[in-house]
């Protein structure tokens, strides 16, 4: 592993246990920190952690104004701007502060699973022309065109309505979708008059794009139930066909944030408020700048839930060219889930605007928020790992509100820098490896793949079992990949 | 002796960038090369064809560092909107919180590294005996 600069290998021996899979730094630490920081890892996954600067950046988030009780990471916390990917922090209402660099320039980054009723084994044969249509049907890279392009007023509805409005308005899918959104598909507070011009601009045509980076669509197997309960009641059993889609706001969102954090910069020294690090930029929730960036992310984010939408759509389009009408070849939302977002929430008897950057949202049975084919077994929760590797769903658990501001992880996390990966792994011979394993790759650029390679990230069976062993959520079924398609 | 430099620096999930300049107007220019390179690909950049459309940038920072964050979203955003790299760059004048520049760019087929933003994280800006130097993290 690569070492980075200003290593603060001094960090390890100050963070103590304070229980199972779950770290602190007292505030002791720095006279700054207004609460702990805590971090949800077993002993690996730590020293992987104070390697990079993740540990000073999840302690720079602690000294947020209004920030309640700690700040915490997950378990595939690594080294980000502002907030560490895979940083958790709630700060009171009303006063306490909103920080867009708490959430992120991909506003509503998140991951949706769907599940159809075939088997792998079953449709095998064809699924390396399957995932060519799909690479054919779905836009990726940076900025590249949807076949959807948005008149002003269909925006307009976009984002304050999100995915309601594409499903009964525009079609592009059923009412049942709803119900397994997080927030239904929409956040109230959403306002278009708070997204800027050029944000719109840079969103019209880019709803139903996948977007570069670490973006992606990927078909899957259930390789393993692993809980015989909660796996029925997600609809998922062994051998079945899934399609785990992950993308976010695109340019829009960017802008939303790009946006905000200029604006709220501005505005530091009028609030007196002093920052560690200047991309923390925050305002209090109650102020001008705060209520105003609340309506556009709330916008940005109903866009992203749209995007994931029209995704959908057109995989759905897919497979009924390749499978028909029949109901087992229909892909049904198991789940969508945001991370990278704020949402304002009850916890500990406060209500919070709880920050999650890389980590995701993980409430237990019988939150009211579920849908009620959940209620007994809790929130699905996401956690892919990098190609050629394993996805996992948990699920929520009651006990993740007082741990983890009912959060979990996004991801497996990253270990190595892009240049890092690149430098180990050639991209030609990963593409063949992956091949070879049986996973189809639509990637047009070996360099890309090579930057995503597995030995880039942490190893995501560890890091679900430490999700586990700290009870913020438990696993439900491992889904290996077969056709991966990247921006 | 050249006018600017830059290199790409380790970071666990963004780019992390350095560039120097034998003033802030060439500091400015290279960054934003810096970004083409990155979106790109390759080096040396690709020339705009001399009736490539010129287009005309003109922005105010709080401060100076802020100015080069502003910079260098402004060519991302530009980017995104038009499909085009900016790979020519002039500062026509630099003060301390505002900035006027002429660009102009290419419309490459497939884009290398998608940039999301430019950010503040461990921004730096700095004068030495030789020119400036800066360090932007860059989300990607």
């Amino acid at each position: 592993m690569e070492t980075l600069p200003e290593v603060p290998q001094q960090l390890e021996p100050l963070i103590r246990q304070i229980g199972p899979a779950l770290y602190e730094l007292g505030q002791g630490f720095r006279e700054d920190m207004r609460v702990p920081a805590r971090i949800v890892a077993d002993s690996e996954l730590l020293q992987q952690m104070v390697q990079d600067r993740s540990v000073p950046q999840l302690v720079n988030v602690t000294t947020l104004p209004g920030i309640q009780g700690f700040a915490i990471g997950m378990p595939d916390m690594h080294e980000g701007y502002g907030f560490p990917v895979g940083g958790v922090a709630g700060t009171a209402l009303p006063d306490g502060v909103i920080s867009p660099g708490g959430i992120g320039f991909d506003i509503n980054c998140g991951v949706r699973l769907l599940a159809t009723g075939l088997r792998h084994e079953d449709v095998k044969e064809v699924l390396p022309e399957v995932a060519h249509d799909l690479a054919r049907s779905i836009p990726t890279g940076f900025g590249r065109h949807g076949r959807l392009s948005l008149a002003p007023e269909q925006m307009d509805r976009v984002l304050t309505e999100g995915v309601p409005y594409l499903v009964d308005v525009l079609g592009l899918g059923t009412p049942e979708d709803v119900d397994y959104l997080e927030a239904r598909g929409c956040l109230d507070g959403a306002d278009t008059a708070k997204v800027s011009v050029r944000a719109q601009g840079r969103g019209h045509d880019q709803l139903g794009t996948l977007g570069g980076g670490n973006h992606f669509l990927e078909v899957q197997r259930v390789e393993r139930v692993l809980d015989s309960e909660a796996a029925p009641a997600l609809g998922l059993f062994e051998g079945q066909l899934t399609v785990l889609i992950h993308t976010g706001s695109r340019g829009l969102g960017h802008q939303v944030c790009t946006d905000a954090v200029r604006t709220m910069d501005r505005a530091l020294a009028r609030e007196g408020i002093r920052l560690v690090d200047r991309q923390l930029a925050c305002a209090p929730l109650s102020s001008a700048e705060g209520q105003d960036y609340f309506a556009a992310m709330c916008a940005a984010a109903n866009f992203a839930w749209a995007n994931r939408q029209v995704l959908t759509h057109r995989v759905r389009e897919v497979f009924r060219r390749w499978f028909g009408d029949r109901s087992a070849a229909w892909p049904r939302i198991v789940y969508d889930v945001a991370h990278n977002i704020a949402k304002l929430e009850p916890h500990g008897g406060q209500r919070l605007c709880v920050h999650r950057k890389g980590a995701t949202r993980a409430f237990g049975p019988g939150h009211p928020e579920l849908p009620a084919a959940y209620h007994q077994v809790g929130q699905p929760v996401f956690i892919p790992g990098s190609m050629g590797t394993a996805s996992f769903v948990l699920v929520g658990t009651e006990a993740a509100e007082a741990i983890s501001l009912s959060s979990a992880c996004h991801g497996a996390g990253r270990r190595l820098s892009r240049a890092a990966s690149k430098r180990q792994v050639v991209g030609s011979e990963l593409r063949a490896a992956l091949n070879r394993q049986g996973i189809a790759v639509e990637c047009p650029s070996n360099a890309e793949l090579a930057e995503e390679a597995p030995l880039a990230y942490k190893d995501v069976d560890r890091v679900v079992d430490v999700v586990e062993a700290a009870g913020i959520a438990r696993k439900v079924a491992r889904l290996v990949p077969l056709a991966v398609l990247k921006g | 002796m050249e006018s600017g430099t830059h290199q790409f620096e380790p970071h666990v999930s963004e780019v992390q960038l350095r560039i120097s300049g034998t003033g802030l107007p060439e500091l400015f220019e290279e960054a934003g090369y810096a970004l083409a390179e990155l979106m790109l690909g390759e080096a040396p950049l690709p020339q705009p064809s001399p009736e490539s459309a010129v287009v005309r940038v003109a922005l105010v920072a709080a401060d100076t560092e802020a100015l080069l964050v502003d910079w260098l979203n402004e060519l991302i955003a530009r980017s995104d909107l038009t499909k085009r790299v900016y790979t020519d760059l002039v500062v026509d004048e630099l003060q301390e919180r505002s900035l006027r520049a002429h660009i102009r760019g290419v419309s490459p087929p497939v884009l290398k590294t998608a940039v999301k933003a430019a950010t503040f994280h461990g921004l730096e800006l700095h004068e030495h005996d030789d020119g400036f130097t800066a360090t932007v993290v860059l989300d990607v």
